[in-house]
C-alpha cells in the first residue's frame, strides 16, 4: 500500500531543451497522489507530450525529475516503469494478433505472466468489449475498441500510477463517455492518473486537478473545487490567448 | 522476458501470410531441388558407368596392345554434387589417356547439354543464396521501424523491458521463425534421397550438415544486416530499398565484380595459346627428328630384322628425348600460367570475400567437393593413373606411344591369328576425391569470416538499438 503523503507521480521542476535557447519544458511541477486524477490541458506544442516522455523515460529532462512512486525515472527506469501503465492517444497493437493475444504479451512485459486466460477475458469485458471480440484479430477492431483493449493492458499492469496520452481524441461520444467512467472507477480503485488532452468538458468531469499548459509552463492549476466556481473553458482560452498575444507582441 | 519476445516474434511472424507464402515457395523449392538433384545422380551415374562399359567395349576384339587407342578415364557422379553443383557441371568429366604427354579434361555436362548451362540447376546454393537472402530481407527489413511506425514500440517500453534483451529476442525469434519450418522441407528433402535409393556416407551427411549450417549463417547474415538496417534508417520503404541495393551488391556485383579485377590485374595466357606454343615446339622436335632419321645408320646392315630392331630402338631414343623437352618445356609453361592463375584466383576470392554471398558459395562448394578444385584434383588423379597406365602398356607392348601415334603392326602369318587381348588386365581407373579434412579448413575460413560479419552487424544492431528512440 502506498504511503498517502508519498505522490504516485511527481514533476519536480522538469526542464527539457531540445536547443540551448528552446525550451519545451520550463520548470514544471505537479504532484498526483493516490486517487487523484490530474489533467494536463494546451494546445499542441505546449508541452504535454514531453513530459509524458519523461515520465516513461523515452527522453530524459534536461534539469529537474519525474518520479513515480517516488522513484526517479532516468535513474532507475525499469523500476519506474514497473509501477507506471500508459496508454496513447492511438493505441496500436498488434494487428495480427487476438485482443487476447495482445494482453498475455504485453501483461508478461510488464512481469504478470501468471493470468489465466479468463482473467484476459474479464479485462476485456471490464473496458466493455463483448466476448465475441476477444478472439479476432485487432487488425478489424475500430479504433474505440482499440482504446479499450489499451486500458485493458493497462488495468491488467495492476501498476498504481497511469499515464494517458490524449486518449478519448478521436473516440465518439458514447466510447468517450464509457472511457471517463472506466477511469474514475480506477481512481476509486486508488490509482494515480496523470492524463494529458484537449478535451476541456472531460477535464473538468474527472480531474481532481487541471493544469493548463502553454509553452512548456504550467500557467495556472486549479483545483476541482476551484474549477467548480469557474468556466474552464474561458480560462483555458484566456490563458492560450495570452500567450499567443504575447508571441505576436514580442 | 527474452523468452516471452522470442515466442510473441514466432507466433507474429508464423500467423502472417507472408510467412505461408514464404514457406510454401521455399519448401517446393527445396523439395525440388532434392528430386531433381537425386534424378540427376542417378541419371548421371548411369552416364558414368555406359561411358566406363562402352570405352572398354571398343577395345574387345583387338589382338594387340598397341592397338589401345582413345582409352579414357571418367570423373564418377557424388551424391553430393546432384544437391549442390558448384563447378561439377562445368568441368570436364572424362580424359584421354596416353603413355606419354601431357593430359586434359573434356566433356563437361554443359557441353554436352548447353540447354542446362542457360538456366543451371536448382540447387540448395541457389536456394539459400538468392532465395532465402531475399526472405531474410523480406521478414526483418522493417522490424525496428516498423514497429515504432504501428506505434507497438512505445507501448512494448512503456513496460520494464531492457533493451538489449528486447533487441536480441526480436532478432533470435525472428531467425528462428524461418529456420526452424525450413527445417521441415531439408528434412524431408534428406527422406527423398533416401527414398530414390542415393546412399549417402557418414562424411556425406556430415557434409550436407555442414552446408546446411552454412546455409542458417548465410541467413542469418541477412536478417542481421536487415535489422541494422530498420534501427539505422527511420522508414521501413528506406530499409528495404537500401536492402535491396546491398543483396544487389553481394550477390551479383561483388563476386562478378572480383572476376573481373582479378582478370584486369593478372594476364594469365589462354589455354589456346599454350597449345599454340606447344605444338609449334613439338613440330620444330618432329622436324628436328626428321633428320636425325634421315641420318640414321644402322649397324647391322646385313641382317633385316635386326636392323629394324635397331630402328625402332633409335625411334624410341628419339621418341623419349622428344617427350622430354616437350614435357619439359609444357611443365614450365603449365606452371608459370598455374602461378599466374594462382595469383588471379587469390585476388577475385580476396575481393570476392567482401560478399557473403561468394563466402556462402565458396564454403559450400568446398565441404561438398565441388569447388574449383574440383578438376584440379581429377587432372591429379588422372596423371598419377598414367603413370600406371605407362608401365602397363610398356610392360605389354615393350615401347610408348605419344599422343596421336599409332603404330601399324602387320602380321602376314594369316592362318595364325594372334589371340585377342583381355582388355580386363587394363588397370582399372579409381577416384580419390579430396577427403573432408582437406577440405575442412578452407571451409571453417569461409564461415568464420561469415560469422565475423555476422558478430559485426549484430553488434552494430545491438549498439544501433540501445541508442535508439523508441518514441
Amino acid at each position: 500500500m502506498e504511503n498517502i503523503n508519498t505522490p504516485l507521480l511527481e514533476a519536480d521542476a522538469l526542464t527539457k531543451a531540445y536547443e540551448p535557447d528552446v525550451l519545451a519544458l520550463d520548470q514544471v511541477s505537479f504532484k498526483i497522489y493516490t486517487g487523484q486524477i490530474y489533467a494536463m490541458l494546451g494546445a499542441n506544442g505546449a508541452g504535454k507530450s514531453t513530459t509524458i516522455n519523461i515520465f516513461l523515460n523515452f527522453i530524459e529532462p534536461t534539469n529537474g525529475r519525474a518520479l513515480v512512486d517516488g522513484i526517479e525515472t532516468h535513474v532507475n527506469p525499469l523500476r519506474a516503469r514497473e509501477k507506471l501503465a500508459y496508454v496513447s492517444e492511438n493505441v496500436m497493437l498488434y494487428p495480427n494478433f487476438s485482443a487476447i493475444q495482445n494482453l498475455e504479451y504485453f501483461s508478461k512485459l510488464g512481469g504478470h505472466d501468471y493470468y489465466t486466460k479468463s482473467d484476459y477475458h474479464e479485462a476485456l469485458e471490464r473496458v466493455g468489449l463483448e466476448k465475441s471480440s476477444h478472439n479476432r484479430k485487432l487488425g478489424d477492431y475500430s479504433k474505440g475498441m482499440r482504446q479499450k483493449c489499451g486500458i485493458a493492458i493497462a488495468i491488467l499492469k495492476n501498476a498504481p500510477a497511469i499515464v494517458l496520452d490524449e486518449p478519448t481524441s478521436g473516440l465518439d461520444p458514447k466510447a468517450g463517455h464509457d472511457f471517463t467512467d472506466l477511469l474514475l472507477e480506477l481512481k476509486d480503485e486508488g490509482k494515480a492518473i496523470l492524463i494529458s488532452t484537449h478535451d476541456i468538458f472531460r477535464a473538468k468531469q474527472m480531474a481532481d486537478m487541471v493544469g493548463i499548459m502553454s509553452k512548456g509552463k504550467i500557467v495556472t492549476e486549479q483545483s476541482k473545487k476551484e474549477l467548480q466556481q469557474q468556466d474552464l473553458e474561458q480560462l483555458y482560452l484566456q490563458y492560450i490567448l495570452k500567450e499567443n498575444n504575447q508571441v505576436q507582441e514580442n | 522476458m527474452i523468452k516471452t519476445i522470442i515466442y510473441k516474434e514466432l507466433l507474429e511472424h508464423l500467423q502472417t501470410r507472408k510467412f505461408v507464402w514464404t514457406f510454401t515457395v521455399c519448401s517446393v523449392l527445396i523439395l525440388i531441388s532434392f528430386y531433381i538433384g537425386a534424378a540427376n545422380y542417378q541419371m548421371n551415374l548411369d552416364k558414368y558407368n555406359a561411358a566406363k562399359a562402352e570405352n572398354l567395349r571398343q577395345f574387345s576384339g583387338l589382338t594387340d596392345w598397341l592397338q589401345v587407342t582413345g582409352h579414357h578415364a571418367f570423373l564418377p557422379p557424388s551424391p553430393l554434387e546432384s544437391i549442390i553443383t558448384g563447378v561439377s557441371n562445368d568441368i570436364g568429366r572424362s580424359a584421354e589417356i596416353f603413355s606419354r604427354g601431357e593430359l586434359t579434361s573434356a566433356n563437361s555436362r554443359y557441353s554436352n547439354d548447353p540447354l542446362f548451362a542457360v538456366f543451371r540447376f536448382l540447387d540448395l546454393t541457389f536456394i539459400f543464396q538468392i532465395i532465402l537472402s531475399i526472405f531474410a530481407i523480406l521478414f526483418s527489413y522493417d522490424a525496428v521501424n516498423g514497429e515504432k511506425q504501428q506505434g507497438t514500440l512505445r507501448l512494448t517500453f512503456s513496460n520494464p523491458v531492457p533493451k538489449d534483451k528486447y533487441i536480441i529476442g526480436k532478432i533470435t525469434g525472428s531467425f528462428f521463425a524461418i529456420a526452424l519450418p525450413l527445417m521441415l522441407p531439408l528434412l524431408l528433402g534428406c527422406l527423398i534421397l533416401i527414398f530414390m535409393g542415393i546412399e549417402l556416407s557418414l562424411t556425406e551427411w556430415i557434409q550436407l550438415f555442414l552446408v546446411i549450417l552454412a546455409g542458417l549463417v548465410y541467413f542469418n547474415f541477412f536478417q542481421l544486416l536487415s535489422f541494422l538496417a530498420s534501427i539505422v534508417l527511420p522508414k521501413p520503404s528506406l530499409s528495404f530499398l537500401s536492402m535491396l541495393i546491398l543483396w544487389l551488391l553481394f550477390v551479383f556485383v561483388i563476386p562478378n565484380a572480383s572476376v573481373l579485377i582479378a582478370g584486369k590485374a593478372v594476364n594469365v595466357p589462354s589455354v589456346d595459346y599454350l597449345d599454340y606454343q606447344k605444338s609449334r615446339l613439338r613440330s620444330q622436335l618432329l622436324q628436328e627428328d626428321r633428320n636425325k632419321m634421315a641420318q640414321f645408320n644402322p649397324i647391322n646392315t646385313q641382317d633385316p630384322e635386326k636392323m629394324i630392331q635397331e630402328f625402332q630402338e633409335f625411334m624410341q631414343d628419339l621418341g623419349d628425348s622428344r617427350n622430354e623437352r616437350l614435357m619439359d618445356f609444357s611443365g614450365r609453361l603449365n606452371e608459370d600460367r598455374q602461378n599466374k592463375k594462382g595469383i588471379q584466383k587469390r585476388i577475385a576470392l580476396g575481393i570476392a570475400r567482401i560478399s557473403p554471398a561468394a563466402l556462402f558459395g565458396l564454403a559450400v562448394s568446398t565441404i561438398s567437393g565441388t569447388s574449383l578444385d574440383l578438376d584440379n584434383n581429377f587432372i591429379k588423379n588422372v596423371q598419377g593413373y598414367q603413370t600406371v597406365y605407362q608401365q602397363f602398356m610398356k610392360e605389354k607392348t615393350g615401347i610408348l606411344l605419344d599422343q596421336g601415334t599409332v603404330m601399324m603392326k602387320i602380321n602376314d602369318d594369316g592362318e595364325n591369328q594372334p589371340p585377342p587381348i583381355d582388355i580386363n588386365e587394363l588397370p582399372a581407373f579409381v577416384y580419390q576425391p579430396v577427403s573432408i579434412n582437406q577440405n575442412i579448413k578452407p571451409f571453417v575460413v569461409n564461415l568464420s569470416i561469415l560469422l565475423v560479419l555476422n558478430a559485426l552487424c549484430f553488434t552494430g544492431a545491438l549498439i544501433g538499438f540501445l541508442k535508439y528512440d523508441v518514441r
